[in-house]
């Protein structure tokens, strides 16, 4: 099975804010990355975030995530295990989130190249504590699901692009990740890869009823996605529902 | 009030051409802009010269050790000079694994500038010779540094007591030995920097390593087991004559040192796969997996152990065994034993001190070298515990295995003495095992010296 065979979409999202922003700065000495962004993103809905370069896209995207601590505002994430507010939370159980909630998909991939694609996608398993055989049987179906069989023993500079960032998508949703983040994930790929990448990732995520929020300068990804917001001098300048 | 327009040039004027290029020293101007405008991670900076410090502290005590043999000229003088000679030999190893290391951190810190340079069009040649350049630069610093831990440490080894007597004055080398050993220290760093240089390719794209030489086969194993099989059954074997038995003695010790440097990377490799397979947790996948990806960078960092085991099995049985039987009262000869068993702690120690410094510097490069893949397994929520430990079990498992087996194989080698040896002088023999005991604990202490610099990039994927 092939994340390209798309199956019909999945039932209207419910109106649950995954995560819920308000006031949302960050200051770097006498920079302002973000001057204050609200945002309430839905689960099951897919989100570019898209700006010029310096526009605190990424910036937004790691606080959103845990990564940094804003300078004030609030973050609250809501997920199956309950409400909690990442911005308050201490290093340690922020990485905890991180590992158990969330997702993350990045430019260049960053997986382990000494690994093999399974055992980087079972890494992630591993981290929660699952044991070995079980998190690469289920790492496997992962890589099977996202046209990815056979390729499970290969390392990672044995796969092309497009399949290394398919094996960090699959990294991204093995466990099960209530919101996936991902930072131009198909910036380093030509356009067709872009476009199965991206199908694969929206497959992945959205149509698991998963929520997709993506930084990404390319209007071609952001057309893919459900709603478009977009930032300049680190405020929401526009925010749009696109057309089905 | 001006009426130029935002981004506008300020005069109609255009800048005039570019000066012409002249014969300046590009590699020089270059250095010193790079050296002005370093990086602002202070454990990048430190830990070469750190590294180059030790290497050269350590080296001038043994020198000065070794040295100060030669106010001696009566009979037994000419065997402490050659033991001297042969324990600053056997340095040799981990030394140059410790500048080699020290250097390839060096040249990493500069990666991302060296790329950009490529890009701007300067060539191979000039990017080769501003790393070495920097390389020797931080190895003299280091070993200017090094020459003050000497003074430091001087008046302490001086009263470690060689023939009865303290070292002393005679510890204190001429000003041009120091320097001597400055500018080796420096040279040998130049000369690692260019043998680091062929491992990566820097292109204006950024700079990245070269593949690793094919794995090492099963024939190296084969050869090695032969020749550990000959050498067993030679060393069995009754010499009549002394000088034989001597020839045939170093000729094992030679032959098992050779063997061990011939089965080292298999070894690791053969380890690190049986790792992979058994591997149930993160830290012991990964550590298994980067064993198995470099195994000759993992073997060049601990051989140098190998060597310290072989001296401290072979030499120590059988110096243990003679400070069990009767002694010469009076005489030159009346201190050999204790001495040379006082030689062989130090050479272990100095050896084990420079395979941590050696670990600690070549873990800090990793981190460095790896710096966004650390960051991104940071965010997905990988502890740091987890990233430490997969970097502790790279090297102190191979260290682990390859200290017992070099100990079991020198044992193997020398095995009517080492066995005697244990019978009939234990504490000895204890304190010959409790230094190698202190010396894998040395190289722990050089993995977890790292830790800043793993810290320090991981900080900056948060702020």
């Amino acid at each position: 099975m092939t994340a390209h065979a798309f199956t019909a979409p999945p039932p209207a999202p419910a109106a649950v804010p995954v995560l819920h922003v308000r006031g949302l700065t960050k200051t770097y000495g006498m920079t302002t990355a973000l001057a204050g962004v609200d945002l309430d993103l839905l689960a099951g809905q897919s989100v570019a975030i898209m700006g010029a370069s310096g526009s605190g896209k990424t910036t937004l995207l790691h606080c959103l995530a845990g990564i940094v601590r804003p300078s004030s505002g609030s973050v609250v994430l809501t997920t199956s295990a309950g409400r909690v507010e990442v911005s308050s939370l201490p290093d340690g159980q922020r990485s905890r989130l991180r590992r158990e909630r969330l997702g993350f998909v990045f430019q260049e991939g960053l997986l382990i190249p000494e690994l093999t694609a399974v055992e980087n996608v079972a890494m992630a398993l591993m981290l929660r504590g699952v044991p070995r055989p079980a998190a690469e049987h289920h790492a496997a179906l992962w890589l099977q699901y996202l046209g990815l069989a056979g390729m499970e023993e290969r390392r990672i500079g044995q796969l092309s692009g497009g399949q290394a960032q398919r094996v960090a998508i699959a990294r991204a949703q093995v466990t099960g990740a209530e919101v996936v983040f991902a930072d131009e994930p198909t910036g380093a790929l030509d356009s067709d890869t872009s476009r199965e990448v991206m199908q694969a990732l929206l497959h992945a995520t959205v149509g698991g009823g998963r929520t997709l929020v993506v930084v990404t300068h390319d209007d071609a990804v952001a057309a893919q996605c459900q709603r478009v917001v977009r930032l300049r001098d680190g405020r929401v300048v526009a925010d749009t529902l696109e057309e089905a | 009030m001006s009426t130029t327009a935002p981004g506008a040039p300020a005069t109609d004027l255009a800048p005039p051409p570019p000066p012409q290029g002249g014969r300046s020293p590009v590699t020089l101007q270059v250095s010193w802009l790079l050296a002005r405008r370093g990086s602002g991670r202070s454990a990048v900076l430190a830990l070469p010269v750190i590294a180059f410090a030790t290497t050269t502290t350590l080296l001038l005590v043994v020198l000065a050790g070794a040295l100060s043999f030669l106010r001696w000229d009566d009979d037994v003088a000419a065997l402490y000079q050659a033991l001297a000679a042969f324990a600053v030999v056997l340095l040799v190893v981990p030394l140059t694994s410790l500048g080699g290391a020290a250097a390839r951190l060096s040249a990493r810190r500069r990666d991302d500038r060296l790329a950009t340079l490529r890009l701007l069009g300067a060539t191979t040649a000039t990017v080769a010779r501003l790393t070495v350049l920097e390389a020797a630069a931080v190895a003299a610093s280091g070993a200017l540094v090094g020459v003050g831990g000497y003074l430091v440490l001087g008046p302490f080894v001086q009263l470690i007591p060689f023939r009865g007597e303290r070292i002393g004055a005679a510890f204190w080398l001429a000003p041009w030995v120091v320097a001597c050993v400055v500018v080796a220290v420096t040279l040998l760093a130049a000369l690692s920097a260019v043998v680091g240089l062929r491992q990566v390719s820097i292109s204006p794209l950024g700079v990245r390593r070269r593949q690793d030489a094919p794995r090492a086969g099963w024939v190296r194993a084969v050869v090695g087991g032969v020749v550990v099989l000959a050498v067993v059954l030679s060393v069995q074997v009754g010499y009549a004559d002394t000088a034989v038995a001597i020839a045939v003695i170093l000729g094992a010790f030679g032959a098992g040192l050779g063997v061990l440097n011939l089965l080292g990377p298999w070894v690791v490799s053969v380890l690190a796969r049986r790792q992979v397979r058994r591997a149930d947790r993160p830290e012991r996948l990964l550590a298994a997996r980067s064993m198995a990806q470099s195994p000759k960078a993992v073997w060049r960092q601990i051989s140098g152990v190998v060597m310290a085991c072989f001296v401290a099995v072979v030499a120590g049985s059988g110096v243990s065994l003679a400070s069990a039987s009767d002694q010469p009262v009076s005489g030159p000869e009346q201190f050999l034993t204790t001495d040379i068993r006082t030689g062989i702690l130090i050479t272990v120690v100095a050896t084990f001190l420079m395979v941590a410094a050696s670990a600690g510097v070549t873990q800090a490069a990793e981190v460095l070298d790896r710096a966004e893949l650390y960051r991104s397994l940071d965010r997905l929520g990988m502890p740091e515990e987890t990233m430490v430990a997969a970097q502790r079990r790279t090297i102190m498992v191979p260290l682990l295995v390859v200290t017992v087996g070099a100990v079991a194989l020198s044992g193997a080698l020398v095995l009517p003495l080492a066995g005697l040896a244990v019978a009939m002088a234990p504490v000895s023999v204890l304190v010959i095992v409790g230094c190698l005991v202190l010396g894998v604990l040395l190289v722990r202490t050089g993995v977890a010296a790292s830790r800043p610099v793993l810290r320090g990039v991981l900080a900056e994927g948060r702020s």
